[in-house]
């Protein structure tokens, strides 16, 4: 006799299994180009990756200030945590900057998660879980930073290489484009940038000897406006810096992994560019490598690079340029400032690429030397097969992809440093697609480190020095109040004095910081926002703490009532 | 050497092919592997299923032949209760599973690579109720880089 199966029905939602509502306000309806433009003017909002298009991670903000930080304390706390086996369960972090609009905060996670949160309670209105394959080539760790908001929608990318649009009121998918080749070792990690009726996205995975690339992509529909490749074929300008005989151009990595900044008056969008691949065997790729290691100012209407600068030339120790190319003003002159990974903290002329000086900002560098204007000389390098070499900064860098943040109030650019060393010795390996490619065992300092925020006026005049004992690894906030946030690979989340750096106040948020805080005002009342979980790329940054507890809350600071 | 047979046979001579045999649970990575099958539409079924007393997923490894939607059906065939926690574009999704029970789950999946699912009911995840799906293919043309063609292996 044959017994029926019980019916178990059609599997639901696992989102239906939990107190979240699926719905959330409309405050994103009237997000646009006009808005953005202006963000920081609507500072209890935080609504462009950066919190305005300039990069100064400066927030207008001052009701936490110096003088009643100390009272600060957790107002909500979210917890991430999620069901089953994640991607990659030894290398996720939490390295998001989240969104607010109007009491509604948008936050993005490794593994393809996306969360709409009340921001003044922490409730939980909408979730989004993209499915990635736990097999894709990550470059490096299961990490995402952030979304874009505008038009009703949210955007951000996915490990596996996707652009998705959502309803911002539900989180259902409005449309979705695949912007890499996950079979090549491409991924995508950057939050997507909204400028005029588009948006602008980079791709990830130069470790993985892929070609680099900057995309823009219609904001209602997701068709792609251009494509510009931050390494050029054979006869296009720059292609004489790449051996004419071979392949290296193909391979060459110059990812753009971390979002830029945008001058609305310039119409020129800044991206960083990452190391050339492979990272160390420079003998496969003579030359200087363009437009790796870079900044190259695009414009946005035509995909077509306009000037760059090369922060380090044929690069032979992994000092990525990706991170933020900060715009500020002097003497009324438009000028961009950067904090590479090699160690030097660059100011440009923003309008045509000009170098105005170089300064170091770390302690110990011994790869080589630029002057202050700007001339490199390297000194040590992997060059000989099987033969180990140890140079500062290790591959990391002064400073990983975590941003720097600069105060008009102060003049201060605010850097979290890291101060390590690394060995490298050159293995060269041939190329297959989807393989890591970097042409050397590596191994990063697991002692004689230190770490610090540094702020620097904008000649590169160090003022006052943080100091920590370990690499700092997490971005830094700057507001009004005359506050200096930052996170420790510790956990401790600090509020230091912008004019002196005296520590005026610290919580153990039970897990290290390599994310990006933010802050944001609902109903009159200060906010401050920190994504806490530890992980990522920890063996190139500090090995050291690679078996401390990885964490995956975000944590919410405000003053008593 | 070793042959897939050789393999099953060592597997199933050292007991690591079961749960309670030589280790607690039975090893990651055994069982069968099978290709799901594609309708005119272009969606694509399968089904899954728990066996009795091998508190395990058959076929191990699902194939499909590319991204896109793929229907299961899910079958419970053993004296216990289990629950299954499937990959899918929006949310993951869920499905209890009774002992001798028989369900359905839609999901979609949009690019190469595997995907790992589970029982996420009491303590079924650690011993070995974890299988893959696994997506064949490549991106779409648009997405893949302008380069000549590469060497992949």
């Amino acid at each position: 006799m044959t017994v029926e199966y019980v019916d178990a029905g059609e599997a639901i939602d696992h989102g239906a299994l939990s107190a979240v509502s699926g719905t959330a306000p409309a405050v994103t309806d009237n997000i646009d180009y006009e808005r953005i433009k202006n963000a920081r003017s609507e500072s209890h909002n935080w609504i462009t990756y950066y919190g305005d298009y300039d990069g100064q991670r400066y927030s207008l903000l001052d009701q936490i200030n110096t003088e009643n930080v100390k009272r600060l304390g957790p107002a909500w706390i979210f917890q991430a945590g999620t069901s089953g086996q994640i991607a990659g369960a030894s290398t996720y972090a939490f390295e998001a900057t989240p969104m607010v609009v109007d009491g509604v905060m948008y936050v993005t996670g490794w593994d393809g998660w996306f969360w709409a949160l009340d921001a003044k309670t922490g409730e939980q209105l909408w979730r989004y879980k993209h499915a990635v394959p736990f097999d894709v080539s990550l470059c490096c760790g299961n990490v995402n930073r952030g979304c874009a908001v505008a038009n009703g929608k949210v955007y951000f990318v996915t490990p596996n290489a996707h652009l998705l649009a959502l309803d911002a009121t539900n989180g259902k998918k409005v449309w979705e484009k695949t912007i890499g080749d996950v079979r090549a070792g491409e991924s995508a990690s950057l939050a997507p940038l909204v400028v005029k009726d588009t948006l602008i996205t980079g791709s990830a995975g130069g470790e993985f000897g892929v070609r680099g690339h900057i995309d823009c992509w219609d904001l209602e529909t997701g068709e792609q406006r251009w494509r510009c490749y931050t390494i050029p074929r054979p006869g296009e300008p720059g292609s004489e810096t790449w051996p004419s005989d071979g392949e290296a151009w193909t391979r060459g990595g110059a990812n753009h992994w971390v979002t830029g900044t945008y001058d609305p008056e310039t119409n020129l969008y800044y991206a960083g560019t990452g190391n050339p691949a492979p990272d160390f065997d420079g003998a496969v790729r003579e030359g200087d490598n363009l437009y790796s290691d870079s900044v190259v100012a695009v414009d946005v209407d035509t995909g077509e690079i306009q000037w760059h600068y090369q922060f380090t030339p044929h690069d032979l120790w992994d000092y990525d340029s990706t991170m933020e190319m900060t715009l500020f003003e002097r003497d009324g002159k438009k000028l961009l400032g950067h904090f590479d990974k090699n160690g030097y903290f660059f100011v440009l002329d923003r309008t045509n690429g000009e170098l105005q000086h170089v300064t170091p900002y770390v302690d110990r560098i011994d790869w080589g030397t630029i002057t202050r204007d700007g001339k490199v000389t390297p000194r040590k390098y992997p060059d000989k097969e099987g033969e180990p070499v140890h140079f500062y900064p290790g591959p990391a860098g002064a400073k990983e992809w975590t941003h720097a943040a600069f105060s008009p109030r102060t003049e201060m650019f605010y850097v979290p440093v890291a101060d390590v060393g690394a060995t490298a010795t050159r293995r060269r390996r041939e190329f297959k697609e989807g393989m890591p490619y970097w042409g050397a065992a590596v191994q990063v300092d697991i002692d004689n480190m230190a770490g610090s925020v540094s702020a620097f006026d904008t000649y590169g005049v160090e003022r006052w020095r943080w100091r920590n004992s370990h690499p700092m690894a997490a971005s830094v906030l700057a507001t009004a109040g005359d506050l200096v946030f930052a996170g420790t690979p510790t956990g401790e989340f600090l509020a230091l004095d912008a004019r002196t750096g005296e520590e005026l106040w610290k919580f153990q948020c039970g897990s290290g910081h390599h994310g990006s805080a933010m802050t944001y005002m609902v109903d009159g009342k200060q906010y401050v926002a920190v994504p806490v979980g530890w992980g990522g790329w920890l063996e190139g940054i500090i090995p050291g703490m690679l078996g401390a507890g990885h964490g995956s809350a975000l944590i919410v600071f405000a003053l008593p009532d | 050497m070793t042959t897939t047979q050789e393999r099953e046979d060592l597997l199933s001579e050292l007991g690591l092919d079961a749960q309670n045999s030589a280790a607690i649970g039975r090893v990651l990575g055994t069982g069968r592997t099978e290709r799901a099958t594609e309708r005119a539409d272009g969606t694509m079924e399968a089904t899954i299923r728990i066996r009795e007393d091998e508190i395990a997923w058959d076929p191990a490894i699902l194939v499909l032949p590319h991204g896109g939607d793929v229907e299961l059906t899910v079958i419970n065939d053993d004296k216990n209760t289990h629950a299954c926690l499937l990959p899918s574009n929006g949310d993951k999704k869920f499905l209890w599973l009774l002992n001798h029970s028989k369900g359905k789950a839609k999901l979609n999946l949009d690019g190469p690579g595997y995907y790992w699912y589970s029982s996420p009911g009491g303590n079924d995840e650690g011993r070995g109720l974890t299988a893959a799906i696994v997506v064949l293919g490549e991106v779409p043309p648009e997405a893949r880089l302008d380069r000549p063609d590469q060497p992949r292996q």
